[in-house]
């Protein structure tokens, strides 16, 4: 019965699922090293993902980078492992959405009920691929549950475009003054095309097409560059309440945009530009002065530069960015996903 | 579900005997410890998956539906093996059961210790890391193993475990977070954690089936339980959580399955009085309650023959506000008689008060009056009842002397008010001008002491002093303005009336005068704004901003939540506490929220706990209030059942704050003498020694008390 069962959900899900050339790469594209490595690291045997620069703390976000590069390796046990902790310790809310923030000091553990919509994005995407990946219903069950509650609670119509809240509450135009107000990093644009199979609704096409227009279009201060949070309340402006700044948030944007398959010269090199600093890394930018805040050294940071350099000019990624040691959860999660980019898309730049 | 925690605990401590349960986890272990599972009830799911969510289908129905899906010959007795194998004979008991009621055709082995061990080492390691609950772990366990051995496909037994062990986190975790939804989702997707031997889990469904507004189905479930299960102690729980939760009639008609032991005893007999309690508990929050008279009367005989000071102060608070001042004065008296504290006396003080009789509420009040800046303002209200008792009562001087001292200690302007009247009432003009300009001095906005100093100096005939007041009031008080005025209709009144006042009151004719002039025209305070009554003890006191007098029932619902914030920044709960009772009406759920907090606070402000504890649930509160109010709410508790000499419930209610957080050294100190009166001198000594070292007096002060009984022992 069950497994009759599966054999219809899977041919429905094929069915619907032209092989669409936006959608991550199938194989493997994370060496089994590196993601030991960074397993060693950062999951906890438990099934967490540790973000040990925030008081070791695990988040949905965490938990979707993890569900994720477990399927860009290829290891299944390590997919169920990281699965079962987010299914029992996060996927708890009322309307189907992941609960954000856990701390393993408190109790009960998760201190913060919201959602953070880029996490369930993560979470929802990597379920699909898996299911797709291992014949998993269950997988692809889950996945468009949470891709259903994400279209029904967060994504929302404003002013003629589609913009994701960045959570079910707190950011809506009825919830602040100047709502509402974007994260435009939780665009993960890779996902859409799979979040589409799971849960078919033209929104997701919406949400791709109005969100490269909202990256080209949200460019702020000397060095054109968006803003980690932005009101979107008329005209769009960084959001009061948070630094104006293009900050750890936004300068993975231009990664979710290379790995979504876009493939806009013009915008690629807006952001090259905006992000090249003078002294070779990758930096936070103050918006209004346009100067670096913090210089990033860490080559998970970095990467992001090298990558649009590769795609950009055919720039070869220095030695210490092609080579993958784990530093912090954060910059080392995007190390790996930049490294899987470059050598399914551009292995000519390693 | 909180004013049931500690009968609960108690409850469960009488009926299994364990008298060391000291902290939460331990009680809880011991819920799940007594319960035992019969072979139909492990199997009878409450439940059936392919039910609705949140449908409960009868039993015997589920039963058949399990019997029906497991009549496959194969028995896996892997986890048998494992269990026994570890020595674990609970766990392999409850499993016996489990088979037998899954294959009614299978014999367990004879001697279940001496089963073989597993062979398969891999699905030794799985039961493991099932038994330690680690889950997630063995779940990439199955997983590695099915790579490796593309052949191989897990037990369905243990699968179907682990899911069941996985949707009971998932289920406690969500209920934890209040996502009840989801709660009812999961119980309907995992039937077979449905069972008698996870009262816990049922529990909560009840609870998310209340929450979300399926009060029906939540009865349905704690009925299930008393239908079905067999352990005592979580049959009493069920009902306390039932109390605390549904509407008393559903309540009674859970009581109907109460059952009869061979000896006779009912097993809720115990409970019912805690229910009656919780009831009139209930009921004092909200005087449009009414207490069925069967549970009026179990209380009462409960009062009477147990003596408990607490049960007469719950129907003294009971009948108070009733208006019914004589049965409340006498339980009020009873409990009082028991042990005289601050609660017990200003009870009786507010009951004296109703019946105007101010002169011995003061005398009662006199000894309380800084146990809490509650019991101050009863005292200071009926201070400024009795001064403002008309006609005036002779006062002994040593009471005058005291009173007056405490109202300038305490700058309270509406007794210093009425010290003026009431030294103008003697004659002493000069006095009562003292008087008013000391609260005019305190209150610069008290109009009526204006007015009292004006008239007396219109009786002086002082017209400087006179025209000075009355520029300095002009545009703002009319009769004031108008005082002295040969032609005006005030003083045409005023003088008509004196003149009647004149022969009816023909003793102390000369003071008699313009207090009733003043008095008629109604200037004075009426009665019932002196004579405080329960819900608003202190309404004599007049404040900028709430400073009149005002019925919140008159006042719009916003309205009555800005008084009732205002109130409390005066620092009078109970009147505040009325207005934000008011305040509950309002249209938005904010609004609501927020005058159910305020009713809360003010309530706890007032030292009635129990009370607050009901404001609290009046309204959903946000997650932040809603932890602040539960740890204030269940400190008073604490600290109410010390004070009722029940040192082990202090102990419970503490071990339950305590997980929500950092212990004040106030409680800790609390939970010190706890420890002392139970004789458990070593924790107590520990307690205070810790205190003691950052210089904490009571601390100090317990350490000595210990060593002072050592002592005397040796």
């Amino acid at each position: 019965m069950k497994r009759k069962w599966l054999a219809i959900v899977l041919a429905g899900f094929l069915a619907n699922c032209p092989q669409s050339s936006q959608a991550a790469p199938l194989d493997p594209s994370i060496a089994a090293d590196d993601w030991q490595a960074y397993k060693d690291r950062f999951l906890d045997r438990g099934g967490r993902i540790i973000d040990d620069a925030n008081g070791n703390i695990s988040h949905s976000e965490g938990q979707g980078y993890g569900l994720l590069l477990s399927v860009l390796a290829d290891s299944q046990p390590d997919f169920e492992l990281i699965w079962a902790f987010t299914r029992t310790e996060l996927l708890l809310r009322d309307d189907g959405l992941v609960a954000w923030k856990w701390s393993p000091g408190a109790r009960p553990h998760v201190t913060d009920i919201n959602n953070a919509t880029d996490g369930d994005i993560l979470i929802a995407y990597a379920l699909g691929l898996a299911g797709q990946r291992w014949n998993r219903a269950d997988y692809l069950r889950a996945g468009a549950g949470i891709a259903r509650a994400i279209l029904k609670h967060v994504v929302v119509e404003h002013a003629g475009q589609t913009l994701l809240l960045p959570g079910a509450s707190g950011f809506a135009a009825g919830e602040r003054k100047d709502g509402p107000v974007i994260n435009p990093s939780y665009w993960i644009f890779e996902a859409f095309p799979v979040l589409e199979q799971l849960a078919p609704s033209p929104e997701w096409q919406k949400l791709r097409s109005d969100g490269l227009a909202l990256m080209k279009s949200l460019r702020f201060g000397p060095r054109q560059l968006p803003a980690d949070w932005v009101s979107m309340a008329s005209p769009a402006v960084p959001a009061a309440g948070f630094p104006a700044e293009f900050g750890y948030n936004a300068l993975r944007i231009p990664l979710y945009l290379v790995r979504g398959g876009v493939s806009d010269r013009e915008l690629m090199a807006q952001f090259q530009r905006g992000m090249a600093d003078p002294a070779g890394g990758t930096a936070i930018v103050d918006l209004l002065s346009g100067t670096a805040k913090e210089r990033l050294n860490d080559p998970g940071y970095r990467i992001v530069n090298h990558i649009l350099a590769c795609v950009m000019n055919r720039s070869k990624l220095p030695a210490d960015v092609k080579e993958f040691t784990p530093t912090l959860y954060y910059p080392s999660t995007l190390h790996l996903l930049g490294l899987s980019y470059v050598a399914a898309r551009q292995p000519e730049c390693l | 579900m909180k004013p049931s925690f500690i009968a609960l605990s108690a409850a469960i401590i009488a009926a299994i005997g364990l008298v060391a349960i000291s902290r939460y986890d331990d009680m809880a272990r011991a819920v799940r410890s007594v319960s035992f599972i019969t072979g139909k009830d492990q199997a009878s799911p409450l439940l059936e998956k392919t039910a609705s969510a949140g449908d409960i289908v009868s039993a015997d129905q589920v039963i058949d539906t399990v019997t029906t899906a497991a009549t496959g010959p194969a028995v896996d007795e892997s986890a048998l093996r494992y269990f026994a194998s570890h020595g674990d004979t609970a766990r392999l008991e409850t499993e016996i059961s489990r088979l037998r009621a899954l294959y009614p055709d299978w014999t367990p082995p004879k001697d279940p210790l001496a089963v073989p061990q597993n062979s398969d080492t891999g699905l030794e390691t799985m039961w493991q890391l099932y038994a330690q609950a680690r889950y997630a772990e063995l779940r990439k366990a199955i997983a590695e193993r099915q790579i490796a051995e593309p052949a191989w496909t897990p037990p369905s037994d243990l699968i179907d475990r682990l899911a069941v062990a996985e949707g009971r986190v998932r289920l406690i975790n969500a209920s934890d977070l209040k996502q009840y939804e989801t709660v009812v989702r999961i119980s309907a997707e995992t039937p077979s954690l449905l069972t008698c031997s996870e009262a816990d889990v049922l529990w909560r469904l009840a609870e998310a089936f209340f929450r979300t507004g399926k009060a029906q189905r939540a009865t349905d479930a704690y009925a299930y339980i008393l239908n079905n299960c067999e352990s005592a102690a979580e049959r009493l729980a069920t009902v306390q959580k039932a109390a605390g939760l549904l509407a008393p009639e559903k309540v009674e008609d859970l009581l109907t399955k109460e059952r009869t032991a061979q000896d006779g005893t009912k097993e809720f007999g115990a409970i019912r009085d805690d229910l009656a309690r919780g009831y009139l508990a209930r009921a004092e929050a909200d005087e449009k309650i009414t207490v069925p008279a069967s549970y009026l009367a179990r209380v009462e005989r409960l009062a009477e023959a147990g003596g408990l000071a607490s049960d007469a102060l719950l129907l003294g608070w009971y009948h108070l506000p009733r208006g019914d001042g004589a049965a409340a004065e006498k339980w009020f008296r009873r409990a009082r008689d028991k042990e005289d504290t601050a609660e017990a006396s200003q009870g009786l003080a507010l009951a004296l008060l109703d019946r105007e009789a101010p002169l011995e509420a003061e005398e009662v009040m006199y000894r309380w009056r800084d146990a809490s800046p509650d019991a101050k303002s009863v005292y200071l209200a009926a201070t400024a009842g009795l001064l403002a008792r008309d006609p005036p009562v002779s006062i002994a001087p040593q009471v005058l002397k005291r009173i007056a001292a405490e109202t300038i200690e305490a700058r309270d302007g509406a007794t210093a008010q009425q010290f003026g009247w009431y030294a103008r009432a003697l004659n002493q003009p000069q006095t009562a001008l003292q008087w008013f300009k000391t609260a005019l001095g305190w209150k610069p906005d008290d109009e009526p002491s204006a007015y009292g100093q004006a008239v007396t100096y219109l009786q002086l005939e002082d017209v400087k002093a006179l025209s000075q007041i009355q520029s300095l009031w002009a545009g703002r008080s009319e009769r004031i303005a108008r005082l002295g005025e040969p032609e005006g209709e005030t003083a045409k009144g005023a003088t008509d009336r004196l003149l009647l006042s004149e022969q009816a009151a023909p003793a102390k004719k000369e003071a008699r005068l313009p207090v009733r002039s003043v008095s008629d025209t109604g200037e004075r305070p009426q009665r019932s704004d002196i004579a405080p009554r329960p819900q608003a003890r202190s309404q004599a006191r007049t404040v900028r901003g709430c400073s009149a007098t005002v019925n919140p029932q008159t006042l719009a619902p916003e309205v009555a939540l800005a008084r009732g914030w205002c109130l409390m920044d005066m620092n009078r709960p109970l009147e505040a506490a009325a207005a934000f009772e008011v305040g509950l009406l309002g249209a938005s759920s904010k609004a609501r929220e927020d005058a159910a907090y305020g009713q809360s606070l003010a309530y706890l402000r007032a030292g009635l706990g129990s009370k607050a504890a009901v404001a609290a649930i009046k309204a959903p509160q946000n997650r932040r209030r809603a932890t602040e109010l539960q740890k204030a709410i269940l400190a008073d508790k604490a600290v109410a059942a010390f004070d009722a000499g029940r040192p082990r419930e202090t102990l419970l209610v503490l071990d339950r704050l305590k997980q929500m957080g950092p212990e004040r050294a106030d409680l800790l100190s609390l939970r010190g003498y706890a420890y002392l009166k139970l004789k458990r001198y070593g924790d107590a000594r520990r307690i205070f020694e810790a205190l003691a070292d950052i210089g904490d007096r009571d601390g100090q002060r317990g350490l000595a008390i210990i060593h002072q009984i050592f002592r005397e022992k040796n």
